[in-house]
């Protein structure tokens, strides 16, 4: 493998990557060593149209860039010379020649790269006298993109996503020179499933999102790490959250998941957390006090088992791994048979999006649940969500269901327990790959919920099982000792990228 | 696209190693069927070619011999870059203005007369240069200008 000498130490590459892959390979991109980059993206073609990165590499007498530059063997790089500074210098001016000095009113002032590099490398002023070229304003590219022609640096990483990522090729830089746009081909619009990137990657305020445009500044949001719940893919996001609110998913990078990506309709699912919520404990369609439904339910757990009813378990494929363990120990400790589950099913993709439409199908399938709705002559069931609990049901006396949203089930159920979304909790998901992952409370519940398990655990107790508080951290130990697939695989071990089940 | 320019872009893609490299004399075999190209004929070329219809479209508008709205019968465009500049042509352009009554970028109503400003020619030594039709006006003076335009039928 070949040494490479960056600024004086000496590191040890993969063969054939570019220095600014080598630097990002080692995370010290940005991070340790500063190479200010607009067109490069890990996950895109070299393009080489922005000329920021530019670096000293060897005695080459012109600046190399950094992006398209093959690390060889013995090669000695600075970055931070005298001369590299005044090309930055130089560079920033010409990028900032017709981009209209907005911040105070741009979406972008916070987290733009023009912003934070004209502050690192910038000129304080401007040597121009000729007016900003005007450009269009507010353009709709799609139903979620928003453009402001003026504020494009053309760096064209969105003309390469849609070319190369989604394939769909809409966007193009039309003209030339000082003259060029970005633009859609005549009347096709900007509109696939994966669209919202680009908002992403556009290191300017130049395209943004029709959901999150001037919702809030972003330096007043916290980033939490999280896993988006929509398919089982388990794409890392991270919530952006203020006020007790989430404002945006955003992808957060994880090259075994999702790389830098998210769909769409994931990015849009935040809403969901908030709505159609079950907000009281309910005990035959009328709300009551959670405890006085817990009693209710652990009374109706008791008597069925005493009396030699059979019991049913049903999990559900969005809950974690953690609610299901428990599941399937209370399951256990009253005789019950393996629990159930199904997954709703849809469209899916070559990129992300799999037609399973549930986080943890995988996770319930190496926790021994089995896919069926049958319930058989079944008593009593527990029944955590109701996505496809549906109709087989109807023929069971007693319904305990712990769910997160408001359903015909609840109302029809004899107790119905509002349980924490992934949002308002800690847990893990196993995706599609049997990859398990970690995401972290971002929302405080704004009624009485609890996670599934902790919920699963007060009903045990009230029909008079043994049983300690629940903890999702000593629950997910104890699975992780317990369950062979989950070995070693906790909260704290998964870390923030995932572990693969064994 | 008709069925004989199809033909021709056809022949075309023998004489070059990738297909590809066919495009440009494609567009003007195909903006010689109404004097422009539109979204349509740039999606029928990005088919035959096996482009996405973007490429086209960013090959189209890059060169500005290509046109992708209606143009006048005749075609007037004015060198503006720096040696022609320097020998008045910015002037000259402004004079034409007045003379058609129209801006550069734009059409006589009648549809004579497009009128366009142009990068180099290539011809600096003899600046000011005016294309009209695709072919070169050399040292052209405001008299000479106003000639030459009226000359256009």
């Amino acid at each position: 493998m070949p040494r490479v000498k960056i600024d004086g130490t000496e590191y040890e590459v993969e063969d054939g990557r570019t220095i600014l892959q080598a630097l990002d390979d080692l995370g010290l991109l940005m991070n340790g060593v500063d190479v200010p980059h607009y067109c490069w993206h890990p996950k895109l073609p070299v393009d080489g149209s922005c000329r920021l990165c530019q670096v000293e590499v060897d005695d080459i007498p012109k600046l190399q860039i950094a992006c398209n530059t093959p690390i060889r063997d013995g090669m000695e790089v600075r970055t931070q010379s005298d001369r590299v500074a005044d090309a930055r210098r130089g560079v920033m001016e010409l990028l900032l020649v017709n981009h209209p000095l907005d911040c105070p009113i741009c979406d972008q002032a916070g987290e733009c790269k023009l912003q934070d590099y004209a502050f690192d490398y910038g000129v304080k002023h401007a040597r121009t006298r000729d007016p900003r070229r005007p450009a269009q304003k507010a353009v709709e590219l799609g139903p979620e993109i928003v453009f402001d022609q003026e504020r494009c640096i053309l760096c064209r990483r969105c003309v390469r996503f849609c070319r190369d990522v989604t394939g769909t090729a809409e966007l193009g830089v039309f003209q030339r020179g000082d003259e060029s746009l970005l633009e859609t081909f005549p009347g096709k619009p900007l509109d696939n499933a994966y669209s919202m990137n680009v908002a992403d990657i556009c290191p300017v305020g130049a395209l943004t999102t029709r959901d999150f445009r001037f919702k809030i500044r972003v330096w007043f949001l916290d980033d939490v790490d999280s896993v988006c719940n929509q398919c089982s893919n388990g794409c890392n996001i991270s919530a952006g959250r203020a006020h007790n609110n989430v404002y945006r998913f955003t992808p957060r990078r994880n090259d075994d998941v999702n790389d830098t990506w998210m769909c769409d309709a994931g990015r849009l699912s935040y809403p969901a957390l908030r709505e159609g919520r079950l907000e009281t404990a309910q005990l035959r369609g009328r709300s009551v006090a959670f405890n006085e439904a817990v009693a209710a339910a652990g009374a109706a757990l008791r008597e069925t088992r005493e009396a030699g009813g059979r019991i049913v378990g049903i999990g559900s494929p969005f809950a974690p791994n953690e609610d299901l363990f428990t599941l399937r120990e209370l399951l256990g400790a009253v005789g019950a048979g393996p629990g159930l589950f199904s997954v709703p099913l849809g469209a899916g993709d070559d990129i992300l999006i799999k037609p399973e439409k549930a986080p943890n199908a995988a996770g319930a399938r190496a926790l021994g649940f089995v896919e069926s709705g049958d319930v058989g002559d079944a008593a009593l069931a527990i029944v955590l969500g109701h996505a496809a609990a549906g109709d087989a049901l109807s023929s069971v006396e007693n319904v305990i269901l712990i769910d997160t949203h408001d359903s015909a089930l609840a109302s029809r159920a004899m107790v119905a327990l509002p349980a924490r979304t992934f949002a308002e909790r800690a847990g893990t998901f196993t995706n599609h790959a049997k990859r398990v992952q970690r995401f972290l409370p971002f929302l405080e519940p704004r009624f009485e919920a609890w996670a599934e398990g902790d919920i699963l655990t007060r009903l045990a107790a009230s029909a008079g099982l043994d049983t300690d508080a629940w903890d999702v951290n000593a629950v997910s130990k104890r699975l992780s000792q317990e369950v062979p697939a989950f070995e070693g695989i906790d909260l704290d071990s998964v870390g923030d990228r995932g572990l693969e089940l064994r | 696209m008709q069925p004989e320019t199809r033909q021709k872009i056809e022949a075309l893609f023998e004489q070059y190693p990738e297909k590809r490299g066919a495009l440009l004399p494609a567009i003007y075999l195909v903006q010689a069927e109404q004097g422009w190209v539109s979204a349509e004929q740039a999606e029928a070329l990005a088919e035959l070619f096996d482009l996405k219809p973007i490429d086209v479209w960013e090959v189209l508008t890059f060169y500005n011999m290509f046109y992708t709205s209606p143009q006048g019968r005749h075609h007037v465009y004015v060198c503006t870059n720096l040696p022609c500049s320097l020998r008045g042509a910015r002037g000259l352009l402004k004079q034409i203005e007045a003379h058609l009554g129209i801006r550069a970028g734009q059409t006589t109503e009648d549809g004579r007369v497009t009128l366009g400003h142009e990068e180099c020619l290539g011809s600096c030594g003899t600046a000011p240069v005016l294309r009209v039709d695709g072919r070169y006006c050399e040292n052209v003076d405001a008299q000479e200008a106003r000639r030459l335009v009226d000359a256009l039928e």
